[in-house]
């Protein structure tokens, strides 16, 4: 055997101790999570008294805006990119193992190994981010939901009882507003105030704003399965969403981890026959026993 | 002369009962103008004519107050003292309206309101005490 040839089994011998020791670190979250505080770039969207004015068809596509253009947006963006490229190492790479031979072929295995485990790390780096993503987003959407709760709280019974009353002053109001108009203004002497006549003026324009409001294709109501949901039922919805998006994220980490495994043990597995071939290709003498070398004995 | 005792306490608590309204805006407004239409509507010193040229300038102003508070959102809920008495008679607190829905006037509408008529007030008597 060569020095060259040994010198390279050693240093593959010790990359791929490292790559399996790599690759079990890289789906290991507790490591991620010291790095989480420090490291991941961040998303910090509009405060949620802002986003609860928004009208629920403009929401979502707002949300999603604002983290794009996020470093924590344009992170994973980096990142999906990364992972894309490293796809496409890892196939030609699988290519080239399959028709390469001997020492080229190992060097190659080698190579693939060490490309899985950075692809393993950009996956889980790409996850981390993600998972942030998503946190910040759950967080977001319950702040919405508990501010839309304290609008809505503090009807207490004396309060809803003040708003009925003006509720059925309004309707009697409005019930008897054409009786009274032409009692006041139409029998009697009693003139048409300025503020009559403006306020009519101003109702009619309002009036014509409000039918343009009201056909407006963005005032139209969020659909779920063929179903109108209310600005709370859609923040729910959206809640839920990236709930589902969470739990998903997790199992995909148990994927992660299961992958890892399978690089470090591949990486193992090289080891071993690299051991192996260097134990065959060894100068050493093989360990001699007296029965073999009878033969030196029986002669003169 | 009979109807002088009860007339003024009539006033009194009008304006008593209108004048915690610090913060109410168009609230503030109708109450102070009401308490003065009604000062008017009493007031046995002012001359028939001129009580009458004065309430019908007073109507014209309500008809509008009322309306501005009858369509003020900012009350909507404002759970205030001053709020909740104010909603808590429409016939009352929206004299011109009430009276015109009714079709009696609104000197009328005010006693009718308070459990009087004006046959009632005609026939008081005044007595010491």
């Amino acid at each position: 055997m060569s020095y060259n040839k040994q010198t390279i089994r050693f240093q593959l011998l010790a990359s791929v101790a490292v790559i399996a020791v790599g690759a079990l670190l890289a789906s290991s979250s507790s490591v991620h999570a010291a790095a989480d505080a420090n490291n991941i770039p961040a998303w910090n969207p509009k405060s949620s008294e802002k986003l609860i004015k928004l009208p629920a068809t403009y929401l979502k596509k707002s949300l999603d805006h604002d983290f794009q253009e996020s470093t924590l947006g344009l992170a994973i963006q980096k990142t999906e990119e990364k992972t894309g490229l490293k796809s496409q190492t890892l196939a030609d790479l699988r290519d080239a193992i399959e028709e390469a031979e001997g020492e080229l072929k190992l060097e190659l295995r080698h190579q693939f190994l060490g490309e899985k485990r950075n692809f393993l790390e950009l996956i889980s780096e790409k996850n981390r981010y993600r998972k942030k993503h998503l946190r910040t987003k759950h967080r977001l959407f319950e702040r919405m939901l508990k501010r839309m709760a304290e609008k809505n709280r503090g009807m207490t019974p004396v309060r809803q009882e003040l708003v009925n009353r003006q509720e059925g002053a309004r309707q009697r109001f409005k019930s008897s507003l054409a009786k009274v108009d032409m009692k006041l203004f139409q029998v009697s002497v009693v003139p048409e105030s300025r503020y009559t006549v403006k306020y009519a003026e101003n109702l009619a324009a309002i009036e014509k704003l409000a039918s343009r409001i009201q056909s407006h294709r963005m005032n139209t109501s969020v659909q779920v399965d063929g179903q109108p949901l209310s600005k709370e039922d859609y923040i729910r919805q959206l809640l839920a969403d990236a709930q589902a998006e969470l739990a998903v994220l997790e199992q995909e980490e148990t994927i992660l981890g299961y992958m890892a495994k399978l690089v470090a043990f591949d990486a193992l597995a090289l080891s071993e026959q690299a051991l192996d071939a260097e134990m065959a290709d060894s100068d050493r003498p093989s360990a001699s026993s007296p029965a073999k070398a009878v033969d030196y004995f029986l002669t003169n | 002369m009979k109807t002088k005792p009860i007339i003024t306490a009539f006033v009194f608590s009008a304006v008593v009962s209108f004048s915690a309204l610090a913060e109410a805006g168009t609230l503030e407004n109708l109450e102070r103008e009401r308490a003065l239409t009604i000062n008017t509507m009493l007031n046995p010193e002012i001359a028939i004519k001129d009580r009458q040229a004065k309430i019908a300038s007073a109507k014209v102003r309500l008809i509008d107050l009322e309306r501005m508070v009858l369509r003020d959102k900012k009350l909507t809920g404002r759970n205030t003292p001053t709020v909740r008495q104010a909603f808590e008679n429409y016939d009352l607190t929206f004299l011109v309206h009430g009276a015109t829905e009714k079709n009696i006037s609104i000197v009328d509408a005010w006693l009718n309101q308070l459990g009087m008529t004006t046959q009632s007030v005609l026939s008081a008597s005044l007595r010491r005490r």
